[in-house]
């Protein structure tokens, strides 16, 4: 019986998980960034999160989700986030139980994010060296110092300050010594880091002394706001909304600085709250909420801007039955996306979260691997190697859907660098699946461009789908060959011309049948494309491989070769067709060679459309066998 | 290309005019097989000549001059070439001619290699 429940509940899932893609891109960047963050934070598969959110979502929404999003904010800041914490969370929320959100938000809030930032929070307290900046310009207390023991904070914050005078006057010279400074200028939070965790030997018994007696000072303040934070926070909850500001736990981020509880006039409470309202998509409260705009996140387009798109005011009031939590997915924007060296943030996306999800962990899986090689090339490889394997193995499903990377560089609330949104059509998706076709064009080749200096590699599977022509590349990989300057990769320009040349006579062909895209046998002909490409490369690689007969000295091979390449730059079938035949005619037996005769005829003479790709072909045919 | 007929339209006409270069290979290929090899090669060269200055008249001139031999059979060719000439824009003429240029190479009968 109990095995049938959870038969039946596996089967539920699969079948209609409560955490699915939307079909818009932005949202589902930020499920997948929630599915992310919650498997880094408490190590969930996608899995164990369907089965977490059908159990308990509240738990999941206002619980777990508040906590991991500000650990890991903590963590990726290189500070010391609590992973005790982690386990001790899973554990109260598992056994205890809620009247409603809010406590639920609540007990999660003081007991866990609090603590968690109870190190950061002192630290910022610390920071503040010289008494006098606790005030404002009319001699009041500034309200992020203001609450009820702040006259004991100031007080202990000037005792300090007086040791730190007193030191750097006795002691001037070794003081610039250790902090390694030519002069002496205002002290800072960080000299005095410096200063106390000095321990060398070499310096005087009485700075030592005064260094000690300094560090006692730092560490009463240390405990004193420790303890404030303890039993005011933490404990007690106990602080007016004056003092919240007091209390504030001191985040900002670059992206996401309209949210109110990044302000950095918003108090602890006031974080809390805000921190609530976006979870809970309470757009009455949170101006920010009731429309996703430049706002909310720098990928979209700002309302002022664009005043007369009518679609840039997109109220988010009729979106919150169709998606309760769509604010925590769009916090979760980021983390959809990857960091690989060169090629800048990286997220692949398709219409199905499960086989988008597949493909990202794989490709963290294997960056972790190959971020120790040397070569820029191999993560740019990889990873549409690890997109083509996972398309081959999910051959069944994957077909349907259509596949995207989305990439940036940097991105913040003034700039997006290099945003690009690259979309794998299924055409070209569909040539891919064939082994040979695509292990043949998963290579790279060098090539020159007027646009730099010297040579560059060009990795042909992504120009192909990115949809890019391939013959230009290839025209200056043979030109580099005749330069002698590289050997070329001859099969993997010959699969590379073929599939080309074959597919831009496809698209001549539909063309001509009045532009009509959706005709009947659209999907059929796309299925025979493969097998005509395949056809062709036999046919092609034997027929043309012919010319190597035209001589047998490799410099007059040369020569032609050079001579054929030159008028293919110029683009200049006649010249092309000029030279070759010219230097056919005079042998005899290669001209009534019928195999080579044919070839020639059907895929040069008579080809209008991809005769450039067939001639290049024959020129890179010149080539093969050359002696190095 | 799955089709062997080329259309290209005449400057002045409407109609899209037929040039079906299949044909024109297999009447080219049948009327040369019985002529010398040595004939074909320098008859090439010179017809190779003219096409690379697009001197279409030229061309023809030294096409109907090889082939005015009434007493044999080149009564195909003829009337292939009676649909195809007039004077073509210079794309259309380039696949013209080479079809015709490749065929007759193809009958050389393979001789020994001329140095």
């Amino acid at each position: 019986m109990l095995k049938e429940i959870a038969e039946n509940k596996t089967v539920e899932i699969s079948q209609n998980p409560p955490l699915q893609f939307t079909g818009n891109w932005f949202i589902d960047a930020g499920i997948l960034g929630f599915v992310n963050l919650m498997e880094e934070v408490y190590g969930w598969d996608l899995d164990k999160l369907q089965e977490m959110i059908i159990k308990e979502p509240e738990k999941v929404y206002y619980g777990y989700f508040p906590f991991a999003y500000l650990y890991k904010w903590l963590s990726d800041r290189n500070q010391e986030a609590n992973p005790k914490l982690i386990e001790k969370l899973e554990e109260e929320l598992g056994k205890k139980a809620f009247q409603n959100n809010k406590e639920l938000f609540d007990f999660v809030w003081f007991n866990f994010i609090c603590n968690l930032f109870k190190d950061l929070w002192i630290k910022s307290k610390s920071k503040l060296i010289y008494k006098n900046e606790a005030y404002d310009k009319k001699n009041k207390t500034k309200q992020t110092i203001d609450y009820k023991n702040t006259q004991t904070y100031i007080q202990k914050i000037g005792e300090r300050e007086n040791l730190i005078n007193e030191i750097q006057d006795k002691h001037q010279e070794e003081i610039k010594k250790i902090l390694k400074k030519r002069e002496l200028k205002k002290f800072e939070h960080d000299d005095l880091e410096k200063l106390i965790n000095y321990n060398d030997e070499s310096i005087s018994n009485e700075l030592k002394r005064s260094i000690e007696l300094l560090k006692e000072k730092h560490l009463g303040i240390i405990n004193f706001l420790k303890e404030e934070w303890e039993n005011n926070v933490i404990n007690q909850q106990n602080f007016t909304e004056k003092e919240s500001l007091f209390y504030r736990i001191p985040i900002d981020s670059g992206f996401y600085k309209n949210f109110l509880f990044f302000n950095n006039f918003a108090g602890n409470l006031e974080q809390k709250d805000s921190f609530y309202d976006v979870i809970y998509f309470n757009f009455d409260k949170e101006k920010i909420l009731k429309k996703i705009d430049k706002t909310v996140n720098k990928f979209l387009p700002s309302d002022e801007e664009f005043s007369n798109i009518n679609y840039t005011e997109l109220s988010t009031e009729p979106l919150k039955k169709q998606i309760g939590y769509l604010f925590v997915y769009l916090l979760c924007f980021t983390y959809g996306f990857e960091k690989y060296g060169n090629m800048g943030y990286v997220s692949f996306y398709s219409n199905d979260l499960e086989f988008s999800y597949i493909i990202n962990k794989r490709l963290k899986l294997y960056k972790k691997k190959i971020e120790r090689s040397k070569d820029p090339n191999l993560i740019f490889k990889v990873t549409w190697q690890q997109i083509i394997d996972s398309l081959v193995e999910y051959k069944s499903s994957w077909s349907l859907e259509n596949m995207y990377t989305i990439s940036y560089q940097r991105l913040d609330n003034q700039t997006q660098e290099n945003v690009e949104y690259i979309g794998i059509p299924k055409f070209q998706a569909s040539i891919l699946l064939d082994d040979a076709i695509r292990e043949n064009l998963n290579d790279s080749i060098q090539f020159r461009s007027k646009k730099f200096k010297g040579n560059k590699y060009c990795w042909l599977l992504e120009e192909f789908i990115k949809g890019k022509p391939l013959y230009p590349i290839i025209l200056s990989h043979i030109n580099l060959a005749l330069n002698e300057e590289i050997i070329p990769n001859l099969p993997t320009c010959l699969y590379s011309l073929i599939s080309e040349a074959n597919i831009s006579e496809f698209k001549a062909e539909k063309e001509k049948q009045n532009g009509n895209l959706f005709s009947e046998n659209y999907f059929d002909n796309y299925k025979s494309l493969v097998r005509e490409i395949k056809e062709d490369i036999r046919f092609t690689s034997f027929n043309a491989s012919l010319i190597n007969q035209i001589s047998k000295d490799a410099d007059t091979k040369k020569r032609i070769a050079r001579e054929l390449f030159d008028a293919l730059k110029a683009r200049d079938k006649n010249m092309f067709l000029n030279i070759l035949l010219k230097n056919m005619n005079e042998d005899k037996k290669l001209c009534s060679n019928k195999n080579l005769n044919d070839w020639i005829f059907e895929k040069i003479i008579k080809n209008d459309i991809s005769f450039e790709m067939y001639s290049l072909i024959l020129t890179m045919n010149l080539l093969r066998g050359e002696k190095r | 290309m799955s089709e062997n007929v080329y259309y290209w339209q005449k400057a002045m006409g409407d109609k899209p005019l037929p040039l079906d270069l299949l044909k024109l290979k297999n009447a080219v290929g049948d009327v040369f097989k019985h002529e010398s090899d040595n004939y074909k090669q320098k008859l090439v060269y010179n017809l190779l000549e003219r096409v690379r200055n697009n001197d279409q008249k030229e061309f023809f001139y030294i096409l109907l001059k090889a082939m005015n031999k009434p007493k044999e059979n080149f009564k195909e060719l003829w009337a292939e070439l009676q649909k195809s000439y007039y004077v073509m824009p210079e794309e259309v003429f380039i696949n013209f001619a080479y079809s015709v240029i490749i065929d007759i190479m193809a009958t050389y009968s393979g001789g020994e290699k001329n140095e």
